[in-house]
Formats: structure tokens, sequence, C-alpha cells
């Protein structure tokens, strides 16, 4: 269906892609892997016309083709589900699902009434419960997420991308996800598949291409590698640990204690303890209410009743302002529209939370701000040509450790992390889980939220299930599996009792 | 948490806060007036409100579309000023002019527009820079066509501006109307659509290979139209063109924009608010006009009501 061969991209000095050749057959789910900056990106943008190669031939249908622009792949069936969605946050869910495809009824007027009509069928068969007439950005983001899926619905198409769908969404939605994708593959649509989660691509696709800086590793059926060659594939060394040893629990002092803190529909009477070098996780399905709680604790989101203790002071709820004077930090789930400032460089990412340690005289001191910078850079391994390095250019992990970097200058106590490692691949997962253990051993108290099972199973040291806004429950040490924090996220609230 | 009720209802009142909050301070004045004065409460007062209106709600028609894909056009001003002062000094008192200079002026004005539109695809630069250098060029265009008002229209030209129709002036009516079809051409056009849609996420319309150069295109250009029927209003009013006509248009028109809920960063809004800002704008200076103040306040007035209808339709954030 699609075949690529010799494709080169370079962006200013950088090659993204040297040479690669990659293939695509009608019917099948061909997974395509590779750490952060390895070329998958770059690779999708130019099957979907969003880029042009310097070098190297697209075929297309059997047909060699040279795309103008986004609108000519399209045309000729291509459909892009990319990682950074292409939702358009003031139009209605129904609106952005036929943006482009207008159901359009006499004089070729649009038919609001068939929009919102057809809207929800689609959704419907998709099996996902969202009001065609919400604005998108009143969304969840799993639920943009399925929005976003059910555009590749809308009309025929015959290669169909996927970039981390997954990421955001919950198993249950994954399953109606891969339910929809099997039925498109039985119909002979040729499918690539992004993910950094391996288990998903060994549960769906039929072959397996790895890149690796901008380079073509290798290309095989999903029957002949297994999850260890794949991951020594993608990073070029073998992985044997990727989750630090935990210290085991006890002994740390409770931190930030966080009593019946409820927000409005969101969350209802939860409370939760912190304790000084552990890592405690809030796991739940998505919409249990886990960031809201959170972010209620940090001061973000107005909470209708609750109160917060600080290392044994009651402080009832802050402003974040306040917290962050105390010693507070928050990592948001959205680091690109809620936490890294895209266009400015490392050095002033990393000190914008606390310019004090770089402001002489009220003046911002760059050489001390680039000092600063680079021991975060070598601290945190982050890769970038140096302090100067525009954040907007860099991979997203390493976009990530420049804000844990951040808020890790400034919080002396307590660090709640969302969705730390969402789209970020096993290598730098590994370096954020490290930067995690570290930052925990340094004595601060961490809450890492978490919607993926193995990444709180393999890090946390206490973690507090949520399940429609209410803690079901809380597990420790060795207590802590996927299966038993699954009961606690899927059983019904009633029967979870009060947690104390 | 995945599905609260959300009546359609409270989701149109939610998109159009702006008309709402307009409505609310345009009933507020309404009776403050009334009790104010008698002579405010009657017919042609309110229809003198409605017909001072006419110049700002046409240029302030066509800004609503360059501001809802994100963009601005500050060439108005100077537009104007060029498109009225060769429709009277092209005229120059021939009725047989009048006809083929008004169609020529209205071309004019949308090849200028275009032009705009046109830089800005071509050049990527912002819009705010091309309009701003495009009026520049077009008042010194202007002033080298003439430095003082240019020629005259015969008296027959006036009804545009003073003739009405089922006793309502005849350039309120052509704004309603030209406002209904704006309206339902964002509602029901696919184009409209596409309008909302760059303004809302402009590397977006690029990756959904929507024609984001023919929507950009269009709105400079109709925003030229715009300024070509102001500019034609402003002749039949004041019987003459002079180069400094449209002058005040260029800001005055964005003012009823953001009072009328269209957000300047685009990709929300509409032009019904735009209407009712216009005509906020021009009761409000009635009201002080009866209150016998400098019209100095006027503008003041003008200055907060814009800064605290703004501040009313800030979104407030979610989170952080």
């Amino acid at each position: 269906m699609l075949k690529l061969t010799g494709i080169s991209k370079g962006f200013a000095g950088v090659q993204a892609l040297s040479g690669i050749n990659f293939d695509v057959r009608a019917g099948e789910i061909h997974a395509l892997v590779g750490e952060n900056g390895a070329g998958k990106s770059t690779t999708i943008k130019i099957i979907a016309g969003a880029l042009q190669p310097d070098a190297g031939e697209i075929a297309f249908d059997g047909k060699v083709v040279s795309w103008s622009g986004p609108a000519d792949a399209k045309a000729a069936g291509i459909h892009v589900i990319y990682q950074e969605f292409v939702l358009f946050p003031h139009l209605t869910v129904a609106e952005n699902i036929f943006l482009g495809h207008e159901r359009r009824g006499r004089f070729g007027l649009i038919d609001h009434d068939r929009t919102r009509r057809d809207a929800a069928d689609l959704l419907q068969r998709l099996g996902v419960a969202i009001d065609p007439d919400k604005i998108v950005s009143e969304l969840t983001v799993a639920d943009q997420q399925m929005v976003e899926i059910s555009k590749a619905l809308v009309h025929k198409v015959k290669l169909l991308i996927l970039d981390e769908p997954t990421a955001v969404i919950s198993g249950r939605e994954a399953d109606l996800l891969f339910a929809r994708l099997a039925a498109l593959k039985a119909e002979g649509v040729a499918i690539v598949y992004v993910s950094h989660r391996l288990e998903e691509i060994f549960q769906i696709a039929d072959r397996v291409t790895v890149f690796k800086d901008g380079a073509h590793v290798a290309t095989t059926d999903i029957g002949d590698v297994n999850r260890e060659r794949l991951i020594s594939l993608m990073v070029g060394r073998d992985l044997k640990d990727i989750f630090p040893p935990k210290r085991g629990t006890g002994g740390g002092k409770v931190t930030l204690k966080a009593e019946n803190v409820s927000v409005a529909g969101r969350v209802r009477n939860a409370s939760l303890e912190l304790r000084a070098g552990e890592i405690t996780a809030l796991a739940g399905m998505v919409g249990a209410g886990r960031t809201e709680f959170a972010m209620a604790i940090f001061g973000g989101l107005p909470a209708s009743s609750g109160t917060v203790w600080i290392d044994g002071e009651q402080v009832g709820m802050l402003s974040p302002a306040q917290s962050i004077r105390r010693g507070m930090g928050f990592v948001t789930e959205d680091r690109k529209g809620q936490g890294l400032a895209m266009l400015l460089d490392v050095a002033a990412n990393v000190t914008a939370a606390d310019l004090d340690a770089v402001t002489r005289r009220g003046v911002i001191d760059r050489r001390r701000e680039n000092q600063i910078a680079r021991e975060e850079i070598e601290k945190y391994r982050i890769a970038c040509r140096g302090p100067s390095t525009p954040v907007a250019t860099m991979s997203g992990g390493n976009q990530q450790k420049v804000i844990v970097a951040r808020w890790a200058r400034t919080s002396r106590k307590v660090l709640v992390l969302d969705e730390p490692t969402r789209g970020v691949d096993v290598g730098a997962k590994t370096e954020i889980y490290r930067i995690m253990r570290q930052l925990a051993d340094d004595g601060i108290a961490l809450l890492m939220i978490s919607s993926e099972l193995p990444e709180v199973v393999g890090m946390a040291d206490r973690v507090v299930v949520m399940r429609e806004g209410v803690v079901s429950g809380e597990l420790a040490g060795a207590a802590i599996n996927e299966a038993a924090i699954m009961r606690l996220a899927t059983q019904h609230p009633s029967a979870a009792g009060s947690h104390p | 948490m995945s599905t609260i009720a959300y009546p359609r209802l409270r989701a149109r009142v939610g998109r159009n806060r702006g008309v709402v909050v307009v409505i609310g301070l345009l009933v507020v004045l309404l009776v403050f007036g009334a009790f104010l004065s008698d002579r405010f409460r009657t017919p042609t007062n309110l229809l003198n409100i409605v017909e001072q209106s006419t110049g700002l709600a046409l240029v302030s028609l066509g800004q609503t579309l360059t501001i809802l894909t994100g963009g601005i056009d500050l060439s108005v001003g100077s537009m104007i000023s060029l498109l009225s002062t060769l429709t009277s000094g092209l005229i120059a008192g021939n009725a047989a002019m009048i006809l083929p200079v008004a169609v020529g002026v209205v071309l004019l004005g949308m090849v200028i527009g275009g032009l705009n539109g046109l830089l800005v695809i071509t050049l990527r630069i912002h819009p705010l820079i091309v309009t701003l250098g495009m009026g520049a060029v077009l008042q010194g265009v202007v002033l080298l066509y003439s430095l003082g008002p240019a020629g005259k229209v015969p008296p027959g030209f006036t009804f545009v501006a003073y003739g009405k129709l089922f006793g309502i002036p005849i350039g309120a009516i052509v704004v309603l109307v030209l406002f209904a079809l704006v309206a339902g051409f964002l509602r029901y056009a696919r184009l409209g659509r596409y309008i909302y849609a760059v303004g809302d996420d402009d590397e977006g319309a690029k990756l959904m290979g929507l024609p984001r150069a023919r929507v950009i295109l269009f709105v400079y250009a109709f925003s030229g139209v715009c300024c070509a029927l102001t500019a034609l209003y402003l002749v039949a009013r004041f019987g003459v063109g002079q180069p400094y006509t449209g002058l005040n248009y260029t800001l005055a028109s964005i003012t009823p924009v953001v009072v009328g809920g269209t957000m300047l960063t685009g990709g929300k809004g509409g032009v019904l608010g735009t209407l009712l800002g216009v005509y906020l704008i021009s009761l409000l200076n009635n009201v002080l006009n009866f209150m016998d103040v400098s019209t100095h306040y006027q503008l003041i007035a003008q200055g907060l009501i814009v800064i605290a209808a703004v501040s009313i339709y800030v979104e407030k954030k979610k989170r952080i």
C-alpha cells in the first residue's frame, strides 16, 4: 500500500532521517517503534504530506507520489491521528469530527442536525458516550482522544496512521480502539501504529519496524521478536531493569496530609498522606478525579472542603503561589500547554519557577542562569546542544526532564507528577524513573499520578486508588500488584468503605 | 465523571457570552437613558442612534472576520480615507459617474484587501504588520492624490445616508441585511466554518489540509469591501470625501468586535456580538450627549467599556 525508499530529511543542520525504508501492506497493522528522536514523527509527517523529504521516493497504492501538502495525502486516502491532537478547542465535538467533510444539505449549506446525528452515530459505533454538542476544550483528555480517533472513521481511508493513540486513554477505551482497528484491518485498510506501549504492539501488530537515530534498524514479523529483543533494538543496549530499586516503606515522616478534600462534581472527601522519601502513586481510571484531587491539594482547583497539613502544621487550602512558597511543585500532564514556554530556551525554562536564584538587583544574570542550566542538564542527562537550545526543538522525553528539573529546584518537600511518562519512550522513561527515585532519596515526598499499571507497580512505595471521585483504597509495599489496584479502581464505591 | 448533563441551550449561551453581556449593557443604558430624558425615548432619537452607527457597523463587520481568523486589519482607516476621497473626486458632481465609480470603489477595496491577504499568506508575516504597513502606504497614496476634500457628489447621492425606507434609514437596513447574511455564512457555509478553524488552531488547520489560504484571502478582501461600503456611506453623509475621513476607524472598528465577545486570538465569536457592540457604543455616545457632558468623556467611557467587557470574557483557566 505504502512504500518509502531512501527517505532523508534534515532540519537546520540536524539529520532527522537518513535514507530510511519503510513499507505497509493493505490489511496489516504495522507497528513503528523507536526512542524519542528516532524519526517516527518526521516519517509520519512526510507520509502525511506535512513535510517534504529532501531525498527518496514515496510510493502509495502502486504509484510514485509527491505530496505538495496534507490536502494531497488526505485526498489520496491517508488519515493521521497525531499525538498532539488536531482538535479545534472552541468548536463542538460534532463540528470537529466533520471538519473538512461537513455534512451538507440544501444549497450546499451545512446541515447542523445531520452533523450532530452522524456524530452521535459515529461515537456510538466507537462505543463511547460523548455529547456531540459539547465544546471540545471542555472534554477530558481521554475523551478528546476518542473524538480524534472518531475523525478517522468519517470516511473511507486506505492508510491510517496512529501516533501514540493510547497514551491518555484507559484500558476499556483502548479495547474499543483495538476492536475498531481490527475491523478496519479486515476491510483491507493499512494501519501504521506508533506506540511506546510494547504490550499493545504484541497484542495487535502484525509486523514491527524499529527506528533509531533517524535510521531503519529492523523490520520483522511480530512473532519473531520478544519484548526484551525489541527494547534492546530500540535503545541499542540491554535494559535489564527499567525501574530503579525501591527503598521500602516505613521510617519517613508524614510531609503532607490532606483530609476530606472535595471538588464540586469531581472529588468527594478524599484524603491521603505523603511521606518524605517515598513515592506515592495516585492510581485509578481516567476520570476518577485523580488530577483534580491533586490539583485541589496544590491549590490549582477550588476545593469546596478540605484541610491540608504540611509538616504537621495545619495550613488549610492554599493557593498555588502559597504552595510553591511552602516547597510544593506540580508537573502537569500537558507539558506543552501548561508547563513549558516552548519558544524559550532550556535555561529560561529551568529557572522559570526560581528566578530569585538568578536575579541580581532585579536583573536576570544570564551567566548564572546558563551555569545553573548546565548543572541541571548534566544532572538529569537532558539531551540538548546547551542551555540556549529552544525547548520546542527537543524531544518529548527531554522536555519532560526540563520540567522536572525546574520543579525540583523549588520543591523542597512535595512534588506532584501527573502522568510523568506520557508519550515518552522507554529510554527516557527509565531516566525519569531514576530522577524520581533520586528526588525521593533526597527526602522529597513524591506523588505520581499514573494510568499505567506497570509504572505504578514498578515505582510506587504506596498506592492510593481512586474511583469516581472517592478514594477506594490504599496499598503499600508488597501488597502492591496490578490485580489489587484494578480491583480497587473498578469496584463499586459503596463496597469500598470510607477511607480514614 | 465522563458524562455531565450539558443542555444545548447552556452550550449556546456559553459560546455567546459576549452577546448576553452586551444585551445586558444595552438594556441598562436604555433604561438609564429613558429616566434621563423624555426626548431620549422618542423614536426619532432611537432611529438616530441606529443611523449614526452605520459607518462603524460596516467597517466592524469586515474586522470581525479578520479577527476570527486570528488576524487583524489595521489598514481600514487609510483604506476608507482613500476610497472616500476617490469616490467624491472621481464623481466630481457628475450624476452619471455615480454607478461606475461606486462599483469601481468596491472592486478596488476588494483588490487592496485581497493584496493584504496575499501578503499575509506569501510573506508569512503577521497580519498586524502587513496591514499596518499597507495602511501607511494607502495614507501616503491618498495624500498624493489630494491634500484636502476632493470633488463633490450630486445631491441625489446623499439618499444613501439620509434616505429612508418605511421610515427606517437606508444605511441601517443595509447593515442589518449584511450582518444577517454574514451571520448565516459563518454558520452554514463551509468557508465560514473554516474561518473559525483557522483562528482556533492555525497549525491544526494546515495539518488537516483545510483551505487556509482561501480563508485568509477571503477575510481580508471582504474587509476591503466593507471599507469601500463605509467610504461610500461617509461620502453620502458628508457630501465629500477627504484624506483623513477614516482616521479614527482603525481602532474604533476593533472596539465593537471585542466588546461583542469575539476573541482577539481568533476562533471564537461572531457578527451578532459585533452588531450589538456597535449599537452599544452608539447608544453610549447618545446617552452621554443627553447628559450634556463633554464629548471627551465618550472616549473615556468607550475605553472603560472595552476593558470591562473583555475582562468578563477572559476564559477562566481550569487548572493552575
